[in-house]
Formats: C-alpha cells, sequence, structure tokens
C-alpha cells in the first residue's frame, strides 16, 4: 500500500515561542487507513494537522526540523495549490469554513480557486454532494442548514477538490451525538466508496474506535503511543495520557483483572451484544 | 411545559440539538419571556424583574467563554459581575481571589484574559459566576471541546457545588459524561418534556431516549448486556456500578 | 439593529424582481437614488417614493421597506428639526428629510433584493480586484452571524448583571463596551479561521479564478433595463420643464 504521509522526527516551533509544539515525530500513514490522532489540549494535535496539509510552513512561519511528506511531496517545497489538491482539512466549527451564500457555490469553491473549466467543475461538484448526501440542498444558504448539515457541506467542498488524503481537526465537536455518528459514518463511506485516507483529530474516541485503524496518541508534542485501538486502549499506559478511554475499557479491564469474564478486547457495548446471540437470560 | 426545580437539585436537561434545552433555561433569567404561562424564579415571575436582577441568584454559564471575555486583566473580568450586583471593593478583593485560587488561575491575575488557552477560558468563565455566589447554577453544553481532564474536573466540580447546596442544571447532549454524575434527568424533544426521572431508572430505558434520539451510555448498555451473562455477577446496572466502586 | 437587519440584509425571495438579473437591480437603485437628488418640490420627491414603493410592492418587500421607511423616519424626523433651525424654511426642510428617507429605500431595495454571490456578480463586472469582492462579499455573508453573535454576546453579559435598557445617553454607550469588544475579538478570531479555509481550499492558486454558474442578461432583463432608463430620462424631463417647481 502507498505511503501518503511520511514525518520523520519531525519537529516544529511557532516562531514568537520558545517551546517546541511538535517533537521528533515519526508518522507513517498508509492508503485507505483511518488513524484517529488523540491526546490531551494543547499536546500539538492542531499544530501536526497543519503541518501535514502545508498550512504549516507556507502560512505559519516557525521553525521546522526533520522531514514531512504527502504522498512523496516534501511539504515546505510543495505550493499551498498543489497541497490543497492532495491533502483536504475540515476545521472544527462548520461556520467558519462555508463561504459562499449557495451550497453548491461553495463546493465548488475550491474547483474555482484552482480554475477548473465549468464543465469538469459541474461534474465533480456533483458527485460531491452526491457522495456527502447533500444533493437536496444544492440551493440553499448557509443560515438555513443545521449544523450537521454544515459540516457534511464544508467536507463535500473538500472531497470535490479530489484529495487522497483528507484531515479532520475535532470535526464533531459542536455536533450533537447522533449527529456525530452520522458524520463518523459518512467518513467510514468515504474510506469504503472513495478510497480517501483519512486522520481524525477527536477527543470523543468512543465514536470513532470502532472504524479506526490505528489510535495515534500525542502528549506535549510527542508521540506517546501508537497503535491498533484494542492494543493502545486495552495497554496499560492508555490511562495516563488524559484520553477519553471509553467506560466499557475501563470497566472490562478491572472485571478481567479479578477473573469475572473472560479478557475479549470488546470496543463497544454491540460488540458484546453480537457475541451474546445463543446466550439466554440468566 | 411544566417543570419544578427544589432547591439542591442536580438536574441535567438532555436532547438532540434543537430540542429547545438552550431555549428553556434562557427563561429562567428573563432572557426570554414565556408566550403564555409563567416562570417563577424563587416565587419571583420573571416578567417583573430584568435579567440583569434575577441574575444576582441564577448563574448561566453559556457555551462560549469568547462571547463573554473583555476586561483588561482577568482579575476584572471577575470583578466586572460584583461590580454590577454593588459587592463593596473589600468583598469583590475577596471574592475575585477566592475565584482564582478555586480554578488555579492565580497565575494569570494580571494577564488579558484573551491570552488564556481555551479550556482556562471556560474555568475563567466559570470562575466568574460562582464568584458572586447564586443559588443556583446552570451550565449549557460545558463539556463541548473539552478533552477527558477537563471533563473530569468539571464533573468534579458539579458536585461539588451540588454538595453546598446549590441547585445546579446542566444542559447537554453529552450522556457519558452525566451518567456518572447520577442526577435527575429531564429529556427533552421538539420543545416538550418527553421523560423526567432519576438518572438510575431513565438512562435504562432505552427506547425513551431513542425517540429522543439520545444515546444510552455505553456503560449502561454493556451492563444491561452482561447481565444476561450466565456468569454475571450482578443482576442490574446500579448493582454493577456499586459492585465496580 | 433591527432596522439594519430589516432594511439591508438579503432574505430569498421569488418575485419578478428577485429574479432580475442583478446589474438590472442595481441600475434601478442608482436611478431611483440619482432622481432623489434631482427633484425640485415636495410633489417630485413624494412621486419618486411612490414610485419605489411601486416597485417594492412587485418585488413583494412591501411590508419591510415600509417598517424601513418608519425606522428612518425617526432621524428624519432630526434632519428636518436642524434645517428649520438654521434656514427656516419648511419647504427646502422638508425635501431634505424625505429624500433622507428616499435614498435609503433606494439603496434597501437593492440590498434586500440581491444575494451576495449576486452582488459578487455585480462587483465583478466592474472589474473590481478578486480580493476586495471577495472580501466583501464574505463580509455580508456572515453579517447574519455577527447579528446573532451580538444577541448571544448580550445574552451572557445581561447575565453578568449588565442593565443594557437603563441609564443616561453616557451610560448607555459604555456599557456598550463589554458588548462590543467580544464582537471585535470573534471576528477577528473568525478572520483567522477563514483564511486557513481559504488557503487549503487553494484561494488565490490561479489569476483567473472560474466560476460555476454564469449570469446571463435574458431579454426580459434588457427590456427592463431599457424601460428604467427611459423613464428615468423621461422623469427628470418633465420634473425640471413639465412639472410644477412649487405647489399652487
Amino acid at each position: 500500500m502507498a505511503e501518503i504521509v511520511r514525518a520523520e522526527n519531525y519537529s516544529f516551533r511557532y516562531s514568537e515561542s520558545k517551546k517546541w509544539a511538535v517533537k521528533n515525530f515519526d508518522l507513517s500513514v498508509r492508503s485507505g487507513e483511518i488513524i484517529v490522532l488523540a491526546g490531551p489540549s494543547g499536546c500539538g494535535k492542531s499544530t501536526l494537522l497543519r503541518s501535514v496539509n502545508g498550512l504549516i510552513p507556507h502560512m505559519y512561519a516557525g521553525q521546522t526540523e526533520g522531514s514531512m511528506s504527502v504522498d512523496g511531496h516534501v511539504v515546505a517545497d510543495t505550493p499551498m495549490s498543489v497541497l490543497a489538491q492532495e491533502v483536504g482539512l475540515l476545521f472544527q466549527n462548520p461556520e467558519n469554513q462555508i463561504f459562499m451564500f449557495s451550497v453548491e457555490r461553495d463546493v465548488a469553491f475550491g474547483l474555482e480557486n484552482l480554475g477548473v473549466p465549468r464543465g469538469e467543475m459541474r461534474e465533480r461538484v456533483d458527485r460531491a454532494m452526491r457522495l456527502m448526501g447533500v444533493t437536496e440542498l444544492a440551493g440553499r444558504a448557509p443560515h438555513e442548514l443545521s449544523d450537521g448539515q454544515k459540516q457534511r457541506v464544508a467536507l463535500a467542498g473538500v472531497v470535490a477538490m479530489n484529495p487522497k488524503l483528507i484531515i479532520l481537526d475535532e470535526p464533531t465537536s459542536l455536533l450533537d451525538p447522533k449527529t456525530a455518528l452520522e458524520l463518523v459514518n459518512q467518513l467510514e463511506r468515504l474510506r469504503r466508496e472513495n478510497g480517501t485516507t483519512l486522520v481524525v483529530v477527536e477527543h470523543r474516541l468512543d465514536l470513532l474506535v470502532t472504524v479506526a485503524d490505528r489510535i495515534v496518541v500525542m502528549n506535549e508534542g510527542t508521540k506517546a503511543l501508537d497503535g491498533a485501538p484494542r492494543d493502545v486502549l486495552f495497554g496499560d499506559l492508555a490511562g495516563g495520557y488524559g484520553i477519553s478511554v471509553p467506560a466499557i475499557t475501563r470497566v472490562q479491564k478491572l472485571l478481567a483483572r479479578d477473573g469475572k469474564i473472560s479478557a475479549d478486547r470488546l470496543l463497544s457495548a454491540r460488540e458484546m451484544a453480537g457475541l451474546l446471540g445463543g446466550a439466554g437470560p440468566r | 411545559m411544566n417543570l419544578k426545580v427544589e432547591q439542591g437539585e442536580t438536574v441535567a436537561i438532555v436532547g438532540e440539538n434543537g430540542a429547545g434545552k438552550t431555549t428553556l433555561v434562557k427563561h429562567v433569567t428573563g432572557l426570554l419571556k414565556p408566550t403564555s404561562g409563567v416562570v417563577r424564579v424563587k416565587g419571583v415571575e420573571t416578567t417583573k424583574a430584568s435579567t440583569a436582577q434575577l441574575s444576582r441568584s441564577v448563574g448561566v454559564a453559556f457555551q462560549n467563554p469568547d462571547h463573554q471575555l473583555f476586561s483588561e486583566s482577568v482579575y476584572e473580568e471577575i470583578a466586572f459581575a460584583l461590580r454590577n450586583f454593588g459587592f463593596s471593593p473589600q468583598l469583590v478583593e475577596k471574592r475575585v481571589t477566592w475565584g482564582l485560587e478555586l480554578f488555579g488561575l492565580e497565575e494569570y491575575r494580571e494577564s488579558s484574559p484573551l491570552v488564556l488557552s481555551g479550556g482556562e477560558k471556560k474555568r475563567l468563565t466559570l470562575a466568574c459566576i460562582l464568584a458572586w455566589d447564586p443559588d443556583v447554577v446552570i451550565l449549557d453544553e460545558p463539556t463541548v471541546g473539552q478533552d477527558a481532564i477537563q471533563k473530569e474536573r468539571l464533573a468534579g466540580t458539579i458536585k461539588l457545588l451540588g454538595a453546598a447546596g446549590k441547585t445546579v442544571v446542566v444542559v447537554s447532549h453529552d450522556i457519558e459524561f452525566l451518567w456518572p454524575i447520577q442526577p435527575r434527568v429531564v429529556v427533552m424533544k421538539s420543545g416538550r418534556i418527553v421523560a423526567d426521572g432519576p438518572a438510575s431508572t431513565l438512562m435504562l430505558q432505552k427506547d425513551v431516549l431513542e425517540g429522543a434520539r439520545v444515546s444510552q451510555p455505553e456503560l449502561v448498555t454493556f451492563y444491561q448486556e452482561l447481565s444476561r451473562r450466565p456468569e454475571a455477577p450482578f443482576v442490574d446496572p446500579s448493582e454493577a456500578e456499586r459492585w465496580l466502586k | 439593529m433591527m432596522w439594519l437587519s430589516g432594511g439591508f440584509v438579503f432574505r430569498k425571495g421569488n418575485s419578478v424582481y428577485h429574479r432580475l438579473d442583478p446589474r438590472v437591480k442595481l441600475l434601478i437603485s442608482a436611478l431611483l437614488f440619482t432622481t432623489t437628488l434631482l427633484v425640485r418640490s415636495i410633489f417630485q420627491l413624494g412621486l419618486v417614493i411612490a414610485f419605489a414603493i411601486a416597485i417594492s410592492a412587485v418585488a413583494r418587500v412591501l411590508k419591510r421597506v415600509g417598517r424601513t421607511m418608519m425606522l428612518t423616519a425617526t432621524f428624519s424626523a432630526f434632519i428636518f428639526a436642524v434645517n428649520i433651525f438654521f434656514t427656516r424654511n419648511l419647504e427646502t426642510s422638508a425635501i431634505y428629510a424625505i429624500r433622507f428617507i428616499a435614498i435609503v429605500v433606494s439603496t434597501s431595495l437593492f440590498f434586500i433584493t440581491a444575494s451576495p454571490d449576486e452582488l459578487e456578480q455585480v462587483m465583478k463586472t466592474f472589474r473590481l480586484p478578486r480580493d476586495v469582492v471577495f472580501a466583501f462579499v464574505t463580509a455580508v455573508r456572515f453579517i447574519p452571524v455577527m447579528m446573532l453573535d451580538t444577541l448571544q454576546i448580550m445574552d451572557a453579559q445581561k447575565s453578568r448583571g449588565l442593565e443594557l435598557e437603563k441609564g443616561n445617553l453616557f451610560q448607555r454607550v459604555r456599557n456598550m463596551i463589554p458588548v462590543l469588544i467580544p464582537l471585535v475579538v470573534n471576528s477577528v478570531i473568525r478572520s483567522g479561521e477563514l483564511a486557513e479555509a481559504m488557503e487549503s481550499r487553494a484561494y488565490g492558486a490561479v489569476a483567473k479564478p472560474t466560476s460555476l454558474v454564469q449570469y446571463k442578461a435574458r431579454f426580459a432583463d434588457r427590456v427592463t433595463a431599457l424601460a428604467a432608463v427611459l423613464l428615468f430620462a423621461a422623469g427628470v424631463y418633465s420634473f425640471y420643464f413639465v412639472l410644477p417647481t412649487y405647489l399652487p
């Protein structure tokens, strides 16, 4: 599988700061993976994301060490216009990433900026809207949309640019749990139908734990843990890094330690129900 | 809508975005006036007093700290409400210092509130409210954007307020956060109250919760499934909680 | 605030007027505006306002325009009073006062019937630099959002004991500071986030961006534009050579 992101010993410090926001970070993301990036507030997740899509160093000045490349392009040497077509970035606040007064024009925003001819643009916009399930909203204005709809529209705008990788900065933070779950399903569908690689920064691990291939935990700018969700969450170190280890994980660990249940490492209550198919009530 | 909250209760108002939770709590301080019917706080009708007056006994923490912070220093920020409510300068000094200590913000005493991190800003808005010691504290979506450590601290603060005899109302869609607090739960859907009861019983009723597009705490679902296993050591989720503690 | 919202914030509409090419809508408002500057009697001014009201009726925005006129009238009264004080001339003072209302209405008519996207189209026709057009259109797009922010900020500060409805003029102005500062700060934060989103969507990658939609002037648009210009010419001619400049 192709390697989409390669960070080798990457470090970054903002020009007005003495502290390194990201330190000696190694990361390899393979095509088609869904990676969750977790860690307490201020650990450097946002800085890392922006280093991947090019906002660092093209928009934010600072000192870089080590290397960061996306799909073979070295980020520091590649202009944003090229990077924007390789990496899409979805932000936390649905409102502040919709520019146009109609949904379909906003989905076309990136393509207009790239000078894509109208015929091709129309096709790509229609396809992106269909993929994100917002085709019926094409003529609506942003204030007519719910927050969940706004996030899907913004995501459609990113998808229209056909990036191989989409990174998302706490995309569900302002959404209620049901809407958040719908967005996560949408992301899973993007990976399945479009082959898009996804890196999601998220506090609410319970939402993503069943779809993620890997969890990477950051702490004070460095990488603390990196592995499959079951390994990371059931490992002994999970609790020490201030991440929201799902409650059932903690409970299972306690139960298993006391020998009360067998050591099935289940990530959701649903998985539990799946296993109990035949067992009758007590 | 009919709702009564007694002094000292901790109540959680849950429901999806748009169910009317924030609209409801805005009536408590008169930010919204009822189209029909009456809203009374400590016996006083909300139409008979200004929001500023009602806020003396009801402190509301809104979701976005950036909608509040404007003073030259964190000290002034906490002092703002105190001065509006007519506290003497000596009392202001005492209360501000107390608030800074309680929320671990002493080092920022003279700093501009705008340089604080997101989590610190949220703590600051809480400090601003508790400084004037209202009887009722309303928190509107306090867990949005918070990490695990911040949420734990928040849960601790809510329990502390309850222990101090304050009436606490938490508007939240974060059911996982609310479960350990075990508050009274009021479920809203489309502007109506569809359920009202203690967390220990209400959270078990999956169909009621699903009907309001509210998820059941994963732990509760897990316990319910677990209690069906032959080797499970307990019968129901509350027993499980107790056993775990 | 109601005045700003009712008079200058776009709301979608489906009338014949709304469906006109935005350049024609701009032309009509500009001609109305110019006419109000050229009138020479209250009667002529009344004709212009009647015409504006007729257009509002066609555009089905009569209620909004009516409300804007009434809210502007309070400031107009102030203009009237100042003029009376200095010139002691009833007729010219009245003309100044009513003319102000007519000016507000003619510009309001454009902004409430033309969406930010249409505004962008019009500005592009005038060959304004892309960054200027984008900044302006984005600002307009966020006006309703900022108005909502203002209400939320006011709620938050009222909940901290701020009295916004009491006090003399000086106190009330000072009490707006806790509302204005968060508003400004939020705008700055918003600009930063928008800039990140713009960069991430390749803004500025190409000198001449393409466009998904194209506004083509239809026959109906051209006819309306011609009619407007002819009416304008006829009106000005009659104002200067046919109609009386003072009521008998």
